[in-house]
């Protein structure tokens, strides 16, 4: 049974012109862990607040268990978040920012008392419970923040881009336990995030936003893998994905595509045969980092594989690897090298092409050719 | 910086402090002149310089001024209006800051269709000087049927000086994230909850500012208080003019003084114990964040 479904959820502010949210469909399912992402102004902040109640929605219905709550004031929603800005009550101290929501409904002192302390034990923030949260670090303000909504054991917990004040190092570690936290207790959670990296690495499911519009809802290995448009697939990955026009061409019994380098050198990938009907039409190939490497002799044995010499323009060591720039049809092209075999820039490479993962679209309507 | 204070007396250095003490003696010396005459006897006044000490310390000018100086046809000191100003000034301090700080947490943190405009309006109310109301606001008044009494002087002080206690507030709560409001909601806080429990425990500088202005302006106001008060109800001001007004034969400078530093006590006296907040209310809210 589904926790939380959002059907055909619409807002349009007062005296603006186009709708933030135009017609938003999710169904999420009870400990289902979904990340809402996408570049600032895609409304996953607007779409958060309306699942929180502070914000009405124009049109369509949120539904919590079955329920219809889309009218309902925030406090009858049974709903916590944690915010971005943490918002804690400064004068309070951490064990009264645990305890405020439970002393509004009215909950026995002792009982408050436990469940303070549980949250804290959870959360490894005993002893700081008496403390204001101007004394704390922003690390320790955002596990409190996360104690304040889970103190009341809500049904659905949003979070609010809750680590993007962090520095990069504590937003790491706050990332896995965060995980470990929602693989621990089951939570139903909706997270918003422009990061890519948080919403892969956290997510069961990720929503994918734009101009109000849902692009994709998947896992993170779908949308990953088989993005639906050329939006999707620039936004999810780091560093993103290469976008190269190509023309489909019939060469022999298969289908290749040609690509030229800055030197001019020419080299015919193959394609999947579900290209067969796009055969002299232009498409837009689109290649991750990881598909462009040094030759590797367990994959000379596939079809879909092709290997040529290309002047690396730019190279990233990043540790692990190496990024490196070729330019194939007048288009920058991510590669990621073997950092154990360095090119330097201005050098030549041999590099193989991968083609089992690569995805085309249509480059009219931008969305994904499917096989 | 630390070279400036390490060598200490520069020309530049000496010159700014003669001048800040210059400016300081030129603020104090009334106030000087007033306490050393208030302990004058009046022969003292008459015979010494301005600035000299006295030459018999002595207090009766100030047990006259406190309890047996005339005001007019009654000669039982400024007393009683001083506690009428009490009774007139706390009221009406607390009641528009507690407005205000209503209207400000309202105007900023609930907005509501054209809440700017009113907020806006509303500051007109500071630029509204004291005669212009003065006719209007008795034939209120009298409507009302508080003509003369203290609790219609509170009504004014409390409708003047609203304008300026909400828009001390209202700049105060707009720099205080709406995050905060939305978390309390969450938790099930509702408006004045909100108000109560979150907003108003984080005000402690915000309130001492209106506290001290709106003590000061109401304590100190004359206008008002000799239009709208009359007789028993009248404030210290008013007794302070009929008492320096009031001469039969010889003039009583020390009294005079005494019943001045009486009159001026109190506001010296909250500006003494919350002054501190008064620098740090008031540029609070000025930067936001």
């Amino acid at each position: 049974m589904s926790q939380l479904e959002l059907r055909d959820i619409r807002k349009t502010y007062p005296g603006a012109l186009d709708e933030t949210l135009k017609g938003i469909n999710i169904d999420i399912a009870s400990g289902e862990f979904l990340t809402l992402v996408g570049p600032s102004g895609c409304g996953k902040s607007t779409l958060m607040n309306s699942i929180a109640g502070l914000e009405s929605i124009t049109g369509g219905s949120i539904v919590v268990e079955g329920k219809d709550i889309s009218t309902m004031e925030p406090k009858d929603r049974d709903i916590a978040m944690v915010f971005q800005s943490y918002a804690l009550y400064p004068t309070m101290s951490v064990r009264e920012n645990i305890a405020f929501g439970l002393k509004i409904r009215g909950m026995p002192k002792d009982e408050i008392q436990q469940e303070v302390e549980r949250v804290a034990d959870l959360l490894q923030i005993s002893a700081l419970l008496d403390k204001k949260p101007a004394r704390l670090s922003g690390g320790q303000q955002q596990r409190v923040a996360m104690g304040r909504a889970l103190a009341r054991r809500p049904k659905i917990y949003l979070f609010d881009e809750p680590l993007s004040n962090l520095d990069a190092k504590l937003r790491v570690e706050m990332r896995t336990e965060i995980k470990k936290l929602h693989q621990r207790l089951k939570t139903t959670i909706v997270y918003v995030t422009h990061d890519q990296i948080e919403a892969m690495t956290l997510a069961d499911r990720i929503a994918v936003l734009k101009d109000g519009e849902l692009q994709q809802l998947g896992t993170p290995k779908e949308v990953y893998d088989t993005p639906e448009n050329l939006f999707v697939a620039g936004f999810m990955g780091s560093p993103s994905m290469s976008f190269i026009n190509v023309t489909v061409e019939q060469a022999g019994p298969g289908l290749v595509v040609n690509i030229e380098g800055s030197d001019g050198r020419k080299l015919a990938l193959p394609v999947p045969d579900y290209l067969q009907g796009w055969a002299g039409k232009q498409v837009v190939l689109g290649i991750r980092p990881e598909h462009i490497s040094q030759p590797d002799e367990q994959k000379r044995d596939s079809q879909m594989v092709a290997e040529s010499r290309f002047t690396v323009e730019v190279t990233e060591p990043t540790g692990p690897d190496i990024l490196a720039v070729i330019r194939l049809n007048n288009v920058d092209v991510q590669c990621r090298l073997d950092a154990e075999h360095p090119v330097n820039w201005g050098e030549e490479a041999e590099l193989m092409f991968d083609m089992r993962k690569v995805v085309f679209f249509d480059p009219d309507s931008e969305k994904r050719i499917r096989p | 910086m630390t070279d400036m204070v390490r060598t200490g007396f520069r020309p530049s250095r000496i010159a700014i402090y003669g001048v800040l003490l210059l400016a300081c003696l030129v603020y104090l010396i009334p106030l000087i002149v007033m306490l050393i005459t208030s302990f004058k006897t009046p022969m003292d006044i008459r015979s010494g310089n301005l600035l000299a000490m006295p030459t018999d310390w002595t207090t009766i000018g100030w047990t006259k001024a406190w309890s047996e100086a005339c005001t007019g046809v009654q000669c039982e000191g400024v007393k009683g209006y001083f506690w009428n100003s009490f009774k007139m000034t706390v009221p009406a301090v607390m009641i528009s800051t507690l407005l205000g700080a209503f209207n400000g947490y309202v105007l900023s943190k609930w907005k509501f269709k054209g809440s700017d405009l009113l907020f806006g309006m509303l500051l007109f109310g500071c630029f509204v000087p004291f005669q212009v109301v003065l006719l209007p606001m008795a034939a209120t008044l009298g409507k009302l049927g508080m003509a003369n009494t203290t609790a219609g002087l509170v009504l004014v002080h409390v409708i003047y000086g609203v304008a300026f206690t909400t828009l001390f507030f209202r700049n105060y709560y707009v720099a205080i994230p709406d995050a905060l409001v939305k978390a309390a909601r969450l938790d099930g806080a509702g408006f004045f909850t909100i108000f109560f429990r979150i907003l108003l425990p984080m005000s402690t500088p915000i309130f001492m500012v209106s506290l001290i202005w709106q003590f000061t302006q109401i304590w100190n106001d004359f206008l008002f208080g000799v239009v709208f008060a009359s007789g028993d109800s009248q404030p210290i001001t008013v007794a302070l003019n009929n008492l320096v007004n009031t001469s039969t034969g010889v003039k009583e400078y020390n009294v005079d003084m005494a019943a001045a530093m009486i009159a001026a006590l109190p506001t010296l006296v909250v500006y003494i114990v919350a002054g501190k907040y008064f620098i740090r209310g008031l540029t609070a809210g000025s930067v936001k964040g």
